[in-house]
């Protein structure tokens, strides 16, 4: 009994999200049995019919919220604190991303569903697995980044075939369309370089160095493209080494600086190389304009001292947690965010004056 | 040619020395010298920095030697010895990457109070170094104990321990700190104003980060030593190289004269180019770097070779028709090398066959081809050892390295790059020297004459020494008028004394003591090694340490360096140092290798990853040309290596 309680919440939740899913999906995912006769009119009913049936299972549900809640709404708080969603990232678990995890727990706290982080540590071909996995244990809505689309974007179709709410977060505003998803959160990367192109324009800079961390990552070449549309004066792109070994980023960016003497401002397409352009800025004596992208303790405190004129901030927190309460509404009452169009959580520009602000936020890991 | 013929036989007995058992023959200083793992990683380490120092500007500059210095010193360097050292005793260790990192980190935190300020609770540095060192050497023994107690893999064993490290980093580091990343070590700084101690980190910061600014050091009379000490130290060079070689019976002065003054215009014609940025300046380089090849490959002849034989100026007949054969090809490039147009970019791209520069391009790239293979089929003939294989392998690599000098020239940004139509030649230049370098210490081999070595080789010692002397007080010193020429600042950092002690350290642990050996033999063979008494987990165990203690070397001069250590500092950085290694000589399968190669195998990594901005190349291709380089460097290594053991 017990078994097949079970079985009829997972299946209402399955018509549910088709429910919500594109019509194609529709199709797709209701072709089962007779239940779906019961909620291909209303969703609703079906619910509350299958969460009636399971009495037991309350009993393991202790939101604090679930006791001050009218009836009604007890029934869609427990139906949430069954949702499972995946955020599959491309994460390295390096300083931006574990504000973006941050982000997600905190979202999934507070509005009481299951989260799984699955980080890719800058492999597509893990990514895809993940993707594959959190389809086959019957996600409720995958959140995912995109940082090699074409290997990406299969895959997330498939979620979206089988009726699961995607969305893309950090990397992947120009495909998110493609895939189905619901809708991109996260910093329009061109508009990120843009801005900063305009800020090295009013610092007076003629010649910048855009030094990348990693070789193959659209956000990152986007972030100096967009740096190249608007920068009046010249833009030179360069991969100069990998976060995990900065001595030899330090050094890399030593060279392309002493290879081009006209250099005179540097932005860093990350916090940490940010620091090693700070670095090797000093290393050679040489007086450069420095602008990072993203936020540490650390460069914040460079900021403070003025030894970095600026740094890009896309809010990565909303990342993880956007996503998550947007999946939810999703699952839970059919909202879609959006309207077709992108959410963007920056750029924000995080200067001398306002350093001081951001990182009492920072150093509680929020910012 | 590990048979004794009656030939050699022979000639042994006119040159008035009989050996019995073969085994126990007297080898010579090249021989000797061909045989050891570390020979073709050192040659190719020469030939790319005069690749690199030929077609950049700032690669050649004391500042660009800076960078080269640091990158190979730490992490790389370090870790690459001590990984060569137990890849050497059979086994590798994937964790040694996260474990420097992770030491770092442990460094930092036992250092740090752990509510987030320094004041308080942390310890004191030397406790610190201290405890973490325990840590380090306890991970060494984890590592060394499981591999023998499961008898798994070493590979499957440490690639747990890699994951335990990675998730251990990033999970202390959120639990303790609230950050991914752990710091800020001069933070101490700020604590001894307030508290009136630093914990020892004035001190110890300068042990583990001290800085030597060459712009502060100024030496007006350090051209002069530079410059004599370089010519003396050539001059001692040559002259011990050449009584060497007398001793063996090779003597004939003019050959070897030439032999020395061809390479001394290859040379003088490498800095012609290096020295120019405009057509004409290269064109000369190139005919010197030609003239120079020539005459060293005749005066070479006439020194290796015996006269009396059917031979013109040395060479004998065969040899001699493709030897002009290869001439007329590389002439013929020359000629179209000349006739590209430097300054015209865009119709140099490559494979652009529909414009008369692109064609020319390719047709050089195959005279220069053509060139080689004819050269050294020529030379081989003249060693008399039938070895297609290896010519044909050097031949290939020839033109693949023609290849992609076009390749990044059509890429390249700088005028300068672009004008390095003649790296192509520079680097032929560099094979075939390499190539006769293996062909006259691998020819027929006679008239030895026993214990005659010891004069010649402290010539050459003392030529060493003398260059040695030469590139440091280049390095190290600055001259008011350089300074006034407002050259970048240049930092040399205490880190590499610490990457030269510790591979000599472990150099001399490797090859002259107990444990060295016994690192051998547990590496050739486990079982034989214990049945003849070497204690086999133990020595495994101590190389497990060994590495780790590396790690825990390398963790502290990242913290000393970056102040703030990253959780993913060093994850996936073992494989670089497994690369170095084997670069360097040391066998992937134990019981062969080097230490010191693998010190020169971080080199050449440096100078790679280096190389490339420092020439403006497009760095999109940079890790298509450091595969190039390393593949490159390996197999040159195995060629001279199998050359060096067949000749036995």
């Amino acid at each position: 009994m017990k078994k097949f309680s079970w079985l009829a919440i997972l299946l209402a939740f399955t018509l549910v999200a088709a429910a919500c899913g594109s019509d194609a999906a529709d199709d797709a995912a209701g072709s089962d049995d007779a239940a779906e006769s019961d909620s291909g009119s209303d969703d609703a009913p079906a619910e509350e019919e299958a969460m009636e049936d399971d009495d037991a299972m309350e009993e393991e549900d202790d939101a604090p919220a679930e006791e001050e809640a009218p009836a009604e709404e007890e029934v869609d708080l427990n139906q949430g604190s069954d949702l499972t969603f995946h955020m599959i990232t491309h994460s390295d678990d390096g300083p931006f991303w574990s504000v973006v995890k941050r982000g997600m727990d905190a979202a999934c706290a507070d509005v009481g569903v299951n989260c799984v982080w699955m980080p890719g540590n800058n492999d597509p071909g893990q990514m895809v697995s993940d993707i594959e996995t959190a389809i086959g244990e019957g996600s409720a809505g995958i959140a995912a980044s995109l940082p090699s689309p074409d290997q990406l974007i299969g895959p997330l179709q498939g979620a979206v075939g089988e009726g699961i709410p995607v969305y893309t977060l950090n990397s992947g505003l120009n495909d998110y369309q493609t895939i189905g998803a619901t809708t991109h959160i996260g910093q329009s990367e061109d508009v990120a370089g843009q801005g900063a192109g305009n800020r090295f324009n009013d610092l007076g800079a003629t010649t910048v160095l855009c030094a990348r961390q990693e070789q193959s990552n659209v956000g990152l070449e986007e972030r100096c493209g967009g740096l190249a549309d608007t920068f009046s004066g010249t833009v030179i792109d360069e991969f100069v080494g990998l976060d995990a070994d900065q001595t030899e980023q330090i050094n890399g960016i030593k060279a392309v600086l002493e290879a081009n003497p006209d250099i005179d401002a540097l932005l860093g397409v990350g916090p940490v190389i940010a620091m090693s352009g700070l670095a090797a800025a000093q290393d050679l004596g040489r007086d450069l304009i420095i602008g990072g992208f993203d936020m540490t303790p650390e460069l914040l405190d460079a900021i403070e001292a003025g030894d970095i004129a600026f740094t890009v901030d896309q809010q990565q927190y909303l990342q993880g947690y956007l996503p998550i309460v947007l999946m939810y509404l999703e699952a839970t009452n059919a909202n879609q965010a959006g309207g077709g169009q992108p959410v963007l959580t920056g750029p924000g520009f995080v200067t001398p004056e306002n350093a001081g602000a951001v990182k009492a936020l920072s150093a509680e890991g929020t910012r | 040619m590990s048979s004794t013929t009656t030939e050699e036989v022979t000639d042994r007995v006119a040159g008035g020395v009989v050996d019995a058992d073969e085994r126990l023959a007297y080898r010579g200083v090249f021989q000797r010298l061909l045989v050891q793992p570390e020979i073709g990683a050192f040659i190719a380490a020469i030939a790319i920095w005069v690749f690199f120092w030929a077609v950049s500007v700032p690669f050649g500059k004391a500042s660009g030697a800076s960078s080269i210095l640091d990158v190979a010193a730490s992490p790389l360097g370090i870790m690459a010895v001590a990984v060569a050292m137990l890849m050497i005793g059979g086994e590798f260790d994937l964790s040694s990457g996260a474990a420097t990192g992770a030491l770092g980190i442990v460094l930092v935190l036992l250092v740090r109070d752990v509510t987030g300020e320094l004041a308080g609770a942390g310890f004191n540095l030397y406790v610190a170094l201290f405890l973490s060192l325990l840590v380090a050497l306890g991970i060494g023994w984890f590592n060394g104990a499981m591999v023998n107690r499961t008898s798994l893999p070493s590979f499957i064993v440490t690639l747990g321990t890699f994951f335990i490290l990675r998730g251990a980093k990033l999970g202390f580091s959120k639990l303790i700190v609230e950050q991914i990343q752990v710091g800020k070590l001069d933070d101490l700084e700020i604590f001894a104003e307030e508290n009136g101690t630093d914990r020892g980190y004035g001190f110890l910061s300068k042990v583990f980060a001290g800085e030597w600014n060459r712009n502060t050091h100024i030496w007006e009379g350090r051209d002069n030593v530079y410059i004599i000490a370089a010519i003396v130290g050539f001059a001692l060079l040559v002259l011990g190289v050449y009584e060497l070689n007398h001793r063996r019976g090779k003597g004939n002065p003019i050959g070897f004269g030439l032999f020395a003054g061809g390479i001394g215009l290859l040379i003088f014609g490498v800095l012609t180019l290096h020295n120019t940025d405009d057509v004409s300046g290269n064109r000369l380089g190139a005919i010197l770097m030609f003239a120079g090849m020539l005459v060293g490959l005749v005066g070479w002849s006439l020194a290796r070779f015996d006269r009396n034989e059917n031979r013109t100026f040395g060479i004998p007949a065969n040899a001699s028709q493709a030897m002009v054969a290869g001439l007329i090809a590389l002439g013929l490039a020359v000629f179209w090398a000349l006739r590209l147009d430097p300054d015209n970019a865009e119709n140099i791209s490559w494979l652009a066959l529909v414009t008369e520069q692109g064609a020319r391009a390719i047709l050089f790239m195959v005279f220069v081809s053509a060139a080689a293979v004819f050269m050294l089929i020529s030379v081989n003939r003249a060693r008399r050892v039938s070895d297609i294989g290896g010519s044909a392998l050097l031949a290939i690599t020839g033109a693949a390295t023609i290849a992609m000098a076009f390749f990044i020239r059509s890429e390249s940004g700088t005028h300068k790059f672009r004008t390095g139509a003649f790296s192509a030649l520079l680097i032929i230049g560099g094979l075939i020297i390499v190539w006769s370098l293996t062909s006259m210490l691998f020819g027929k081999r006679n008239k030895v004459v026993a214990g005659a070595d010891r004069f010649g080789l402290t010539l050459v010692g003392l030529g060493v020494l003398g260059l040695l002397v030469s590139i440091a007080a280049r390095l190290l010193w600055v001259t008011q008028a350089e300074l006034d020429a407002e050259i970048p600042r240049t930092i040399f950092s205490v880190r590499i004394l610490w990457f030269v002690a510790f591979t000599a350290v472990i150099t001399w642990v490797l090859r002259r003591t107990k444990f060295g050996s016994w690192t051998f033999a547990v590496g050739g063979n486990k079982d034989a090694s214990r049945q003849v008494g070497v204690p086999a987990g133990r020595t495994k165990i101590q190389l497990f340490m060994l590495v780790s203690f590396a790690a825990w070397l390398v963790g502290i001069l990242l913290a000393f360096r970056l102040n703030t250590i990253q959780a993913s500092t060093g994850d996936g950085e073992e494989f670089e140092y497994i690369i170095a290694a084997v670069v360097g000589g040391t066998a992937l399968t134990g019981g062969y290798g080097s230490t010191f190669g693998a010190a020169i195998g971080a080199f050449i990594m440096a100078m790679a990853v280096q190389g490339i901005p420092s020439a403006r190349w497009n760095s999109d291709w940079r890790f298509l040309f450091v595969g190039t380089i390393l593949l490159l460097a390996v197999i040159a290594n195995n060629y001279i290596r199998e050359k060096a053991e067949a000749s036995r």
